[in-house]
């Protein structure tokens, strides 16, 4: 790639604009528009949620207006995430001809100048195909891409700091116990450059870095340029557009399974009517495993330890009935375990349930 | 014909540079992705489709298709008119262009409102075949089908 990159670097905008410019400059792009990067970070907190997420399904929309957190449904795929000045978006606008033509590839290409700043600032981060970024098991920040006109877009961010605890509170869960384990499951694998490093490094130490990293990539000169009357013009119609109901509330299709942490840890959360009661589970599956399982509900088992100590039998355990059901009866023989209509398979079912969803009829 | 494991049935006819598969009945064309559409996105999570009787103009998405990750329009190979869409058959199984592209995976049906002047890109039979050739090996793709 021989020609000039834009840059268009935006500091502490608004929360709307740091997601309707790179939508702007999709939408208004041109064939003699050159390929442009965005750096924007917001100058105030605000919730993310995914083009085709259902906005009362997904979010907690009580907790954000009364902590004045605006929602924004951004035309990216995805789940919903809390965002705040503590990130740098970095916001690839592109010809598609001037981009690898197979998305992995694209990601690769993408993510490598991140993953190369992060690096350089001594943070052991390596991409983790398709579209992770990585430091020793915990994901640093999230990518997805998109086609906006003749513009193939690219999304992620340099993660200074993020903030767990709100991340949890602004989902909408079945359980308080859910929202814990996402918080707990955040701290254990999501981090951030000031956490790698001890303290924050400077914002424009990192900026220009990365810049530095992403023109030894494409092998492209980024030049700072201009904001385009039609873009502003373009930005406001999709100002006005994401601020709509019609546009924030429109029913979403899309069907995911639990919570995503990061790409190979979710957290799933399902109910199974035993005869002897209710089990409910709250699962975080790793790579297919079982990582971590919470069991209540309103059985009865003996002895009373007996539930802290299946959970803890089930943790490492490939997440499959033949399993799951094999290291439950084996811990009901060592334990003698005692549950009135509750058998080792009603447990497996309600945990296969939370793995597995069973498809509606 | 298949090709690096894509198939590109002879009979249907195609918008290469959309990835786009039409099957021509009278006055009304089934459209869907291809195969090597299909695997390019690859898991299709959503789709939202533009509403029955919506006049589209060529280019411009007849639906939006959301993959693990990446979100994109299906584009219109030519302007027309939406009659109907598979919004119930992918409801039921979100998969069935990753499964079945030219079969139970179609994407929507469209009345034609300017073909004589918007069919000069299209192709089929041999013709469609070799260009699809040259594509799957300048993408690099080899198909990919789910199975569940």
């Amino acid at each position: 790639m021989s020609k000039k990159i834009r840059l268009l670097y935006m500091e502490g905008v608004s929360p709307l604009r740091s997601q309707t410019v790179y939508h702007a400059v999709g939408y208004a792009m041109k064939q003699d528009t050159p390929n442009t990067i965005i750096l924007v970070s917001p100058n105030a907190p605000y919730v993310s949620i995914g083009y085709h997420q259902d906005l009362q399904k997904e979010v907690d929309l009580e907790y954000c207006a009364a902590h004045n957190l605006p929602v924004y449904r951004r035309e990216v795929g995805g789940g919903a995430v809390y965002l705040d000045s503590g990130q740098l978006f970095t916001q690839w606008i592109f010809h598609k001809e001037d981009l690898p033509a197979s998305l992995e590839e694209r990601f690769a290409l993408y993510i490598d100048p991140i993953v190369q700043t992060y690096k350089e600032l001594g943070i052991n981060a390596n991409y983790r195909p398709i579209n992770d970024i990585h430091v020793n098991g915990k994901k640093i920040g999230g990518t997805g891409a998109a086609q906006m006109g003749i513009a193939e877009i690219l999304v992620g961010s340099l993660m200074y700091t993020f903030d767990k605890k709100t991340m949890s509170q602004v989902l909408k869960v079945p359980s308080e116990k859910m929202r814990d384990k996402i918080f707990e499951s955040l701290e254990a694998y999501m981090t951030t450059m000031t956490e790698q490093l001890g303290s924050t490094p400077d914002r424009a130490m990192v900026k220009d870095l990365y810049l530095k990293k992403v023109s030894e990539a494409l092998g492209a000169e980024i030049v700072e340029g201009e904001w385009t009357a039609e873009e502003e013009a373009m930005a406001k119609e999709i100002d006005a557009r994401f601020v709509s109901d019609e546009w924030l509330y429109q029913k979403g299709q899309l069907k995911q399974q639990g919570v995503k942490i990061h790409q190979d840890v979710h957290i799933v959360e399902a109910a199974f009517k035993a005869q002897g009661g209710l089990i409910r589970v709250i699962a975080r599956l790793r790579e297919g495993r079982i990582d971590d399982v919470t069991i209540s509900g309103d059985f009865t088992l003996l002895p009373v330890f007996a539930v802290g100590a299946l959970e803890q039998s089930l943790r490492g355990v490939a997440a499959t009935p033949e399993n799951l059901k094999s290291k439950i009866e084996e811990a009901y023989y060592r334990l003698n375990i005692q549950s009135p209509g509750v058998t080792p398979a009603d447990f497996t079912t309600a945990i296969m349930n939370a793995v597995t969803p069973p498809q509606a009829a | 014909m298949i090709f690096y494991a894509c198939d590109i049935p002879e009979d249907l006819t195609y918008d290469i540079e959309r990835d786009v598969w039409i099957r021509f009945d009278g006055e009304i064309a089934t459209l869907g992705m291809t195969d090597v559409a299909q695997t390019r996105c690859g898991k299709i999570a959503a789709i939202s489709f533009r509403s029955v009787g919506k006049k589209v103009e060529q280019g411009k998405a007849l639906a939006t298709i959301e993959s693990a990750k990446w979100v994109g329009p299906f584009p219109a190979p030519f302007s027309c008119e939406i009659v109907e869409t598979n919004e119930k058959g992918f409801a039921e199984n979100i998969l069935l262009a990753n499964k079945d592209p030219y079969g139970i995976g179609w994407l929507v049906k469209v009345r034609p409102t300017n073909l004589e002047a918007e069919s000069s890109h299209l192709v089929t039979g041999e013709a469609a075949a070799e260009k699809y050739k040259e594509r799957i090996k300048e993408l690099k793709v080899n198909c990919l089908r789910c199975i569940d």
